[in-house]
């Protein structure tokens, strides 16, 4: 008790000196944390999808399509229960500024393939009997105050259909929720049916296929045996788990997660050197109090504790007011970056990563001043006469 | 019943190692005090004198020979031991208060009793007696910045006392001070001398202290005096 109020005293005794390392202690926790909010966006949406599910796409790239037969084809391989197929739609509502992610889709099976949209059994069969359907995210719905029934036009920026024009009619049939942390309700799914026969040209083929594979099935030698199937075609495919892709398609963003890392890295480093500064000038000052105490009988322990405690009081509060500012601001701007980058949040770990950080750090900073604290002879540094 | 008390250094060798040159500062150094004592230390600067108070309190260890305090011997402690002997045993005062200042006086002055098993209102007793002893009872919430140099030294003085140590070790306790406030600072050892029977062993560089002292040792002629008496013996 009494040593709690020592160590809360001691600490404030050069308030300037307190506040300023204090203060860059915050501005690093906070960096930290906003930081660590994005990598959160960054890797859980990455991680969230399902290992067991392969995309195949053609092998030069995304934008050249595949035969729609290759379903069939992919479907009657061993270890693969079933397959379904989506083609990129490229869409926006009224202006190009409100660009959506619209894919056309097998609407057979597709849904039953990805479990993780959250559909109403009604409103799924509803929209498998409408050909010009969609199924539309939640987010999607609360934007733009779209209801079940309603008629709505959207555009493509790539496909024309055949009355020659790039605006397209749909009616909202079914609107999902996603399961997933990553929340992702912001997308619109439409029949692949009505897609293929109503646009201008390219019919028949689709831009990637979505496989689900038999639990017990070797996830490599699916993969391999889907891209032999095709190897000496004119479409030969990839074939890659959907977290593969994800991940490739990501990867810009997975190398600002190390780059994230490098700066946060350098910033503690720093950090530790200011704060262990701090603390080494600190029990200099106080040599001959120490000594005194010493002298009084109390143990290098009781000293190192204390000026443990002081290190920690100096991270904790810095590190506590940084990343509690961190969160508030993250909790506003995640709702603003919905669309662009959903996920961006502090998870309970975050807070146990600064806890850790914290003491952690206060032990490394306390290791110089207990070095000296131990190496303190109490008759040289009371014998002087200072 | 009285304690016995008293400091028994037998044969004491000291040396400090300096690079190369080894410095003896007490050679083949024999001294008895007795309990209740109140002894007084002079001798020109550099002789050894706070050396030898900082072995008696245990700060610091004889090169060889045999220290005995209150019947133990205490020349061969553990510092684990050490410390806790010192606790309990010794109260030391420096020429310098080394008060720390983000403590009262009061704080100041049960600072040591944290040591002790005494709960927080036994040791706000015991803090406020010795501040009393001293003569500092209303000045106990100062802070030591807010007190003077003599102030400071009866504060101190109060904090060595407080958990009732038999001996007290002062080197130069009134060596910042002016004559008046010297003349009080050991006025009061006397009395915790003459009143308390404490033990006490003072280095000092004042003459007047030889008034107030119940022995007065000069270091410089007793070493003399016991070199002969070797050399004689031989
Ligand atoms: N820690 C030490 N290391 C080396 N030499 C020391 C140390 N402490 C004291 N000495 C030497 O021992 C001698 C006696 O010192 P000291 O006991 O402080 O003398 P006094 O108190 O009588 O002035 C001096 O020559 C001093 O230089
Ligand atoms: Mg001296």
């Amino acid at each position: 008790m009494d040593f709690f109020i020592l160590v809360w005293r001691n600490s404030f005794r050069k308030k300037i000196r307190f506040w300023l390392t204090c203060i860059s202690v915050m501005v690093a926790f906070f960096l930290f944390s906003m930081l660590s909010g994005v990598n959160h966006a960054l890797t859980v949406s990455v991680s969230d999808s399902n290992q067991y599910r392969l995309i195949t796409s053609h092998k030069i790239s995304l934008t050249q399509s595949l035969a729609i037969n290759t379903q069939q084809k992919v479907a009657a391989l061993a270890g693969v229960k079933q397959v379904s197929y989506a083609s990129w739609f490229g869409g926006y509502f009224q202006n190009e500024k409100n660009q959506l992610a619209v894919t056309a889709v097998g609407h057979e099976n597709y849904f039953t393939l990805f479990p993780e949209y959250l559909i109403p059994k009604q409103q799924l069969a509803q929209w498998q009997k409408t050909r010009t359907g969609i199924v539309i995210g939640q987010a999607i719905a609360d934007k733009y105050g779209w209801k079940i029934g309603d008629q709505v036009p959207l555009s493509s920026s790539i496909w024309m259909n055949k009355s020659g024009s790039f605006n397209w009619s749909f009616t909202v049939a079914a609107i999902y929720k996603s399961k997933k942390q990553s929340a992702e309700n912001n997308k619109i799914f439409f029949q692949h049916a009505y897609f293929d026969q109503g646009r201008a040209y390219a019919q028949n083929s689709v831009s990637w296929l979505s496989t689900e594979i038999k639990a017990q099935a070797n996830v490599d030698s699916v993969i391999q045996s889907i891209d032999r199937l095709f190897a000496h075609t004119n479409s030969p495919t990839r074939t890659t788990t959907e977290q593969v892709f994800i991940k490739e398609q990501a990867q810009q963003f997975i190398d600002m997660a190390m780059v994230i890392n490098l700066v946060v890295i350098a910033v503690f480093f720093t950090l530790l050197l200011i704060v262990c500064n701090t603390m080494i000038q600190t029990i200099r000052e106080r040599s001959n109090e120490s000594a005194m105490m010493k002298a009084l009988g109390f143990s290098s322990m009781t000293l190192i504790k204390s000026i443990y405690f002081e290190s920690l009081l100096l991270l904790g509060l810095g590190a506590g007011i940084g990343s509690l500012t961190a969160g508030i601001l993250i909790t506003f701007i995640s709702q603003r970056f919905n669309d662009f980058l959903p996920g961006i949040s502090l998870t309970p770990s975050h807070y146990i990563t600064v806890f850790v950080l914290v003491n952690s750090a206060a032990a490394f900073c306390s290791a110089f001043p207990a070095l000296a604290i131990k190496r303190i002879v109490i008759s040289e540094t009371l014998g002087g006469k200072s | 019943m009285k304690n016995n008390n008293d400091i028994i250094l037998k044969d004491i060798n000291k040396s400090y190692q300096k690079g190369d040159n080894t410095v003896v500062v007490l050679d083949h150094f024999n001294l008895t005090i007795n309990s209740g004592e109140f002894v007084a230390l002079m001798g020109p600067s550099g002789l050894g004198k706070s050396t030898l108070l900082h072995l008696m309190g245990g700060l610091d260890q004889p090169t060889s020979g045999e220290m005995v305090i209150g019947a133990q011997r205490i020349d061969n402690l553990k510092e684990a031991q050490f410390t806790k002997w010192r606790a309990e045993n010794i109260g030391f005062v420096f020429q310098s208060h080394h008060l720390l200042p983000v403590l009262s006086a009061q704080g100041n002055v049960e600072l040591p009793l944290a040591l002790t098993p005494l709960n927080k209102k036994q040791r706000q007793e015991h803090a406020s007696y010795a501040l009393e002893l001293v003569g500092m009872s209303d000045r106990s919430k100062h802070y030591p910045k807010e007190l003077s140099g003599g102030q400071e030294q009866r504060v101190a003085i109060a904090r060595a006392i407080v958990s009732d140590p038999n001996i007290l070790l002062c080197d130069e306790p009134t060596g910042n001070l002016d004559r008046k406030t010297a003349n009080e600072i050991l006025a009061i050892l006397a009395q915790l001398n003459r009143d308390f029977g404490k033990t006490i062993v003072m280095v000092t560089h004042d003459n007047k202290a030889a008034e107030y002292a119940t022995r007065v040792i000069n270091l410089e002629s007793y070493m003399l005096e016991q070199n002969k008496c070797t050399v004689g013996e031989n």
